[in-house]
């Protein structure tokens, strides 16, 4: 336990880290497939679905956060046994955090595995036509293995660098299609009821999906109060290129023509012409530079699972080596299960619901748990609560 | 140590940067197809016959060395018929030495006789590839569809490019619309529209644009002629559309021809007895280019601009009555995108009580032209 700790003081994440490292986990292949989902229930008011579904998960991150600065240093696996039991027994708190951390850490690895075979699918669809999905799958897993192989700082500096690489592009897309927007199609702002409302929010959660890496993440924070700013700022960034993506969509396609549409910004990329641009085959660059944004989104995900093992069983970085290579066989195999394309669009949509459970629920109970043993906690530990 | 570092460096940038591809495809090695003709084979009405303009690389002047020569040489036509366009694709792909390449087509030829029947089944497979660009032009051509890719323009080696070029640049000066693929699925999921698209007559050497196909329910219902299409320009997209020539009335030989330059058109809805009204004002700004008097006579300049306002705006108020007669009574079809307007913006209040489909066609839609002349050319006199 004392090695560990050493571990995590010796890394300090400044606050820009901490927003490029949740921002590019959540921008991901959920903007490929955004502007479809968005409208499928909330139609010319699918806009509205990034921003409803941030609120969730702001608000999900937030007592992430709050849980954090609690144990300033600890990551989630660290201070779960400390919640669920006093100091004095800490095989007790362990037993009793394991269905959590389990809970969590196997979800992140599914969707890493989902991921990257969405990655695969697009890959193979638009532009490998004649590469075997199983050879994109491997060598997104290479890539990750390889950030894997390192301490967390190199994470953070990697997200830090690809940051502009991922953003710069979508919001480029964007901006560039309004020239061939018709704006009538956002219109009527409203014809949806409000029931409607939250089930197109939802549709738009699994977009939002990934934060939770930072009940790893926000253990290694230079300054222990900045940790909600750095998450709001994180979420605001990824609704604000979501929505304008959304907004692009509508208005260039309509949203009946969206329903229609596999990948609906790969059809927008397709469509826009930039002109002076050399380039007039957009869609390839695109892909190029969307790799980055789906090797973060997979890479910080694992590596939240793998970090999360080596702290459960108290190892070092050999360990951490040792079995990313190894997890990835099952990940592998995972990541085959769906047979096809309407099999991968359900089992994403599971994992949206998945996700919104975890997400609000386990902090929830966390911090019940808390205040159940508030009083006790307090007299015992009152500098605990930076 | 670091003589050593330095050569490791140097070669490992050579085994980077000097590598091959061992599955390399050269642009020779493939058969773009630039253009699709669609037809119904003569022989069997069940089955398409496709036609697809395949250029010749080496064949095409300043490639390589002597080239040129003949005009018709530099590409190669060929014809196949299949059940469905892929189909018909596959069969072509038998009679190939290379892979067929869709990635460079532009243009989309569908003959009206097909186009009336409906091509939406055509256009799935189309929705489907994913090299197929949302930007080719899908255009209907009168009579055979294959006489598209058959003319010998003589101006340009590949005639596909000759009516790219007819297209683009009509599209730049606002005399053609620019209707690609893209906005054609668009606008046929879209409830709330119709489209349109370019119509054409090729004849042995050049191609001749005769304005627009009109389509319902993706069925070619009816066409308009280009005059028509520049009003229809002018009050859909704010498109400029070609010049006006109008015969002055009381004079016979008289005619004056007035070229718009910009167009702001708004479109407002009123109430009225029993739904709505639509309104369309449309003001065009725009020189006089020619003025043959035969015998007319204007008492001083003033007078002149005062009276060709007037009658440039009576003039273009009737051509679109005339048109939006047409597209009311003859097609039934909205292209005017009226639909879009009335459910974006008066959608609770008409829209969910009203089926467009059936009520367009008596929907009541006013049209009223400002016109203002700016100049009168080089010449000063009236």
């Amino acid at each position: 336990m004392k090695r560990q700790e050493a571990d995590s003081s010796r890394y300090s994440f400044t606050s820009w880290q901490q927003i490029c490292l949740i921002t590019s986990t959540l921008i991901g292949v959920g903007v490929l497939t955004l502007p479809r989902t968005a409208t499928s229930r909330l139609m010319e008011a699918g806009w509205m679905s990034p921003l409803i579904g941030s609120l969730g998960a702001y608000f999900s991150l937030w007592m992430i956060a709050k849980l954090s600065r609690r144990f300033p240093g600890l990551t989630f696996v660290e201070y779960s046994p400390l919640i669920w039991a006093p100091k004095g027994s800490p095989r007790l708190g362990k037993w009793i955090s394991f269905p959590w951390i389990f809970a969590y850490l196997s979800f992140l690895y599914v969707a890493t595995g989902m991921v990257s075979r969405i990655f695969g699918e697009v890959v193979v669809t638009s532009v490998l036509l004649d590469t075997p999905l199983e050879v994109i799958i491997i060598t997104m897993f290479l890539l990750a293995f390889f950030l894997s192989l390192h301490e967390v700082d190199v994470v953070a500096r990697v997200n830090e660098i690809l940051f502009p690489l991922i953003i710069v592009p979508v919001l480029f897309i964007a901006i560039a299609s309004f020239q061939k927007a018709d704006w009538n199609y956002l219109f009527p702002l409203i014809r949806v009821s409000g029931k409607s409302v939250m089930e197109g929010a939802y549709e738009a959660i699994y977009s939002f999906s990934g934060f939770e890496i930072m009940l790893i993440f926000f253990a290694f924070t230079k300054r222990n109060d900045g940790k909600e700013k750095a998450g709001f700022f994180g979420i605001l960034i990824t609704m604000v290129v979501y929505t304008l993506i959304v907004v692009a969509g509508i208005a260039v396609f309509g949203f009946e023509e969206l329903q229609r549409l596999t990948w609906p910004t790969l059809e927008l990329v397709k469509s826009t012409e930039v002109p002076g641009l050399i380039l007039e085959r957009l869609e390839s660059a695109f892909l190029a530079v969307w790799v980055a944004a789906v090797f973060t989104t997979v890479a910080n995900s694992y590596y939240a699972v793998i970090y999360g093992l080596r702290q459960w069983f108290k190892k070092g970085l050999r360990f951490q080596r040792v079995v990313s290579g190894l997890l990835f066989i099952p990940l592998f195999i995972i990541t085959l299960i769906p047979q096809n394309v309407v099999e991968i669009f359900q089992i994403s949509s599971y994992m949206g619901m998945a996700n919104l459970i975890l997400n609000l629920g386990v902090p929830s109970v966390y911090w019940i748990v808390l205040a159940l043993r508030g009083r006790r906690w307090e007299s015992k530990e009152g500098k605990a609560d930076g | 140590m670091g003589k050593r570092w330095c050569f490791f460096c140097l070669s490992l940038v050579g085994v980077i940067l000097l590598t091959g591809c061992w599955d390399r495809r050269e642009l020779e090695e493939r058969a773009p197809m630039l253009a699709i003709a669609i037809d119904v084979d003569e022989e069997d009405e069940e089955r398409y016959r496709m036609t697809v303009q395949i250029p010749i690389p080496i064949k095409i002047a300043g490639s390589t060395g002597q080239g040129g020569g003949g005009n018709t040489d530099a590409v190669k036509i060929m014809s196949v018929t299949g059940r469905t366009i892929t189909d018909a694709t596959n069969n072509l792909q038998l009679r190939l030495n290379q892979r067929l390449f869709l990635g460079h087509t532009r243009v989309l030829a569908i003959s009206e006789e097909v186009a009336r029947e409906g091509i939406e089944e055509i256009l799935d497979g189309f929705r489907r590839e994913p090299l197929i660009r949302r930007l080719l032009w899908p255009i209907i051509v009168k009579g055979r569809a294959s006489s598209l890719l058959e003319i010998k323009p003589e101006l340009t080696q590949i005639p596909v490019v000759y009516i790219m070029d007819l297209v683009e640049n009509g599209r730049k000066t606002g005399i053609i619309p620019n209707k690609t693929l893209g906005d054609y699925f668009n606008e046929t999921s879209n409830k709330a529209m119709q489209p349109f698209l370019n119509y054409v007559e090729a004849n042995k050497r050049d191609v001749k644009w005769k304005g627009i196909a009109i389509f319902r329910d993706h069925k070619m219902v009816g066409s308009l002629p280009p005059v028509q299409t520049w009003t229809l320009l002018q009050l859909r997209d704010q498109k400029r559309g070609g010049d006006v020539i109008m015969p002055l009335r009381g004079h016979e030989q008289a005619f004056v021809t007035f070229r718009p330059h910009f167009v702001n058109t708004d479109l407002t809805f009123h109430p009225k007895q029993n739904g709505l009204e639509a309104r369309f004002s449309c003001e065009l700004q725009g020189d006089i280019v020619e003025v043959i008097k035969g015998g007319a006579r204007f008492a001083s300049p003033e007078d002149f601009i005062h009276k060709m306002e007037k009658e440039l705006k009576r003039e273009m108020e009737s051509r679109a009555q005339t048109m939006i007669q047409k597209v009311q009574e003859q097609a039934n079809s909205d292209i005017l995108r009226l639909g879009l307007r009335l459910r974006a913006h008066h959608y609770h209040d008409y829209w969910v009580s009203h089926n467009w489909h059936k009520e367009f066609k008596n929907f009541p839609i006013q049209v009223e032209y400002t016109i203002k002349l700016r100049r009168l050319g080089m010449e000063m006199q009236q």
